[in-house]
């Protein structure tokens, strides 16, 4: 007898099987009581690629209920077709439901992004985390950054935005600023646009971070307090898009993107964007 | 508006899938048998094996078939596949001079004690390409199905040649080793459960290094002899061997270990002569690499990269490098991931450019007006 006799070849909605759901749940309570630090944990091979929001969907597979409601966004999108991809795969292998607006969905996994409205208390957003390492950019080490984190040695990490302001005027670091999670752990706040950081600090809502192929889960539990690195006298700068205001809903309280080499703007959520312009 | 971008995402994702899978199962072509893949491309089913660190030729080669052999994306078939599944058992530690060799080279000494074995292998086999018609190569095959029964039927190697002494007992026994055998039996580290991060037990990185890439493993030797990096020298081969391992494990019920299949390994034992400071310089030490399947390649750059990372004792990253940037899935997908959108983080960029630009202009008029 082969092995392959042995496996039920009947088509399984599963993709992760239970042991490694236990797993990663065990993973993420611990990311929870320690804001901010990188738990390790055994991450599985999922049917999208690593770096496609691999961790995401493990956290969100092994969290998400029968009676969840899940919304999946990329860059603020519903309908990107990396977001399509992975709700598919998430509400076709378990029985949540699906909606676009945040304020119904009780998990919400995201690209990238913070939807702009509709989180509260009852919300989990999980977060696809391409590097989960905030201190790559002044240490490859590994050894050297477990002993940084662990003495909450963040020295090198002041010097570089230092630097940075020194030699540019301002501190150019883009999206994925990183923040100090309860006083305690530097993160790397995905690369969600700086926009998103304030909303990150003392959130009703629950954040936890999926890194598939790092294998790493974090976790800013709400309500707790997210500084974003700056100086006393250097204030954090948001994205400044000058007054611009959207394109289709005429807003320009929300993060706003841009098409190329041209003054119109939209909002990059999508769904609020629709839900701000009067019903035709 | 003139806003266009990739929206509509389910349907062409829809229409993607269909395309591929069509465009997969219906052609002019005759049907793919499993067998002809097992048969016919049997290296490429032993290296998806041993990439996925998975043993299961079939499904092995209805990967390869899916992915229309993409070797890494059927790996990440099947390893995909292998994250629905319970782990149910683990194996019994195997001896691996319990193994039966197909082939075995020693290249240290002319003459060796269980001979040398050459076996199925291009090695010596002259590279033209065989342009002869299908035909004829056909026609071929037939006759040599009858003239060669023998090699046909696959006859094992005489009885005294299946486990043949290996060069290191002897060099043990020439007090020419330095011995670095454990007493103690610690469990492995299992790499699939715990994420190895340097500084990690030798079994993480022979694991680590099991499951890579070949192509990437092979590079990071030659990157180590080549590169900029240079922590690394040619050894000497003691022991390359392809060969057959029985799969133990311990019944359910009975306890007893039973064994219920067999794999196939590549095994090397590469010669260190060390020549460092601090190193014994009256002896040799010894790298060691095994992989699924036929793999001699990647076996050999493993060993070398096992007592590469010894010497190197920590003072480089060569252990960062062989734990965390080998492995198949993770730096293929993290490069491919480049094709998703990211217009949220290029627009950041952007504005950080313009924020600088306004900086140094605003100096710069002040600087004028001064």
């Amino acid at each position: 007898m082969a092995l392959s006799d042995l496996i039920d070849h009947r088509e399984s909605t599963e993709l992760l099987d239970e042991f490694a759901k236990r797993e990663i749940r065990r993973a993420t309570l611990a990311a929870v009581a320690i804001p901010g630090y990188q738990v390790p944990f055994g991450s599985r091979e999922m049917p999208v690629a690593r770096g496609w929001g691999s961790g995401g969907l493990q956290i969100t597979l092994a969290v998400v209920h029968d009676d969840d409601t899940v919304k999946v966004i990329d860059q603020g999108d519903d309908d990107g077709v990396n977001a399509v991809n992975l709700r598919r795969l998430v509400t076709s292998s378990t029985g949540a439901d699906e909606s676009s607006i945040a304020s119904e969905a009780t998990l919400t996994q995201s690209r990238h992004r913070i939807p702009e409205d509709g989180l509260d208390e009852t919300s989990i957003l999980v977060l696809q985390v391409p590097v989960p390492e905030p201190l790559r950019g002044v240490e490859r080490d590994m050894r050297e950054l477990a002993r940084m984190h662990g003495e909450a040695d963040y020295s090198r990490m002041w010097l570089s935005l230092y630097e940075d302001k020194v030699r540019n005027g301002v501190i150019t670091q883009t999206t994925g600023y990183p923040c100090l999670v309860n006083g305690r752990y530097v993160v790397a706040t995905t690369p969600i646009p700086r926009w998103d950081i304030p909303r990150l600090h003392d959130a009703p809502f629950l954040t936890l971070f999926g890194a598939g192929r790092e294998k790493r889960i974090y976790a800013i539990p709400p309500y707790t307090m997210v500084e974003p690195l700056t100086f006393e006298d250097v204030p954090f700068e948001v994205e400044n898009s000058d007054g611009a205001c959207c394109a289709l809903c005429g807003k320009s309280e929300s993060f706003l993107v841009s098409l190329p080499n041209s003054t119109t703007w939209l909002c990059s959520d999508t769904d609020w964007c629709a839900r701000q312009r009067p019903a035709t | 508006m003139g806003y266009v971008s990739a929206r509509g995402g389910l349907d062409a994702i829809r229409a993607a899938e269909k395309l591929v899978r069509t465009k997969r199962l219906v052609s002019d072509s005759n049907w793919l048998e499993e067998e002809q893949i097992l048969d016919k491309l049997r290296l490429l089913v032993d290296r998806v094996m041993g990439e996925a660190g998975l043993w299961e030729p079939q499904l092995a080669s209805k990967a390869i078939r899916q992915s229309e052999g993409d070797a890494t994306e059927a790996v990440h078939l099947l390893r995909a596949y292998r994250s629905t599944l319970p782990r149910l058992t683990y194996s019994e530690a195997t001896d691996v001079d319990d193994a039966q060799v197909m082939r075995r080279i020693v290249p240290a000494f002319q003459r060796v004690p269980g001979n040398q074995l050459l076996g199925r292998s291009v090695d010596y086999t002259a590279r033209f390409l065989e342009r002869t018609a299908d035909a004829d190569a056909r026609e071929e095959a037939e006759k040599l199905r009858g003239a060669e029964r023998g090699i046909v039927e696959e006859k094992s190697p005489p009885a005294e040649e299946i486990s043949p002494r290996r060069l290191i007992d002897l060099l043990r026994d020439m007090d020419m080793l330095i011995d670095r055998r454990r007493t103690d039996d610690p469990e492995p580290f299992d790499i699939t459960r715990t994420p190895a991060r340097p500084p990690a037990p030798r079994s993480a990185l022979l694991s680590s290094m099991s499951r890579a890439d070949t192509g990437a493993l092979v590079n990071q030797w030659y990157r180590n002899i080549l590169g900029p990096d240079g922590y690394l020298h040619e050894v000497t081969l003691g022991e390359v061997r392809h060969a057959t391992l029985p799969l133990n494990v311990r019944h359910p019920v009975s306890g007893d270990v039973v064994t219920v299949s067999h794999i196939r390994v590549s095994e090397v034992e590469a010669i260190e002569d060390l020549e460092g400071i601090d190193e014994d310089r009256t002896r040799f030490d010894v790298g060691y690499g095994l992989c699924f399947g036929h793999n001699e390649r990647k076996a050999i750059a493993m060993a070398n990269l096992d007592i590469a990372c010894h010497r190197d004792a920590g003072k480089t990253q060569l252990e960062q490098s062989l734990l965390l940037t080998t492995d198949a899935l993770d730096s293929a997908g993290f490069l491919e991931h480049l094709k998703l959108p990211h217009y949220v983080t290029f627009r950041s960029m952007i504005e950080r450019k313009l924020a600088v630009r306004k900086m140094r202009s605003n100096e710069a008029s002040a600087h004028d007006g001064a």
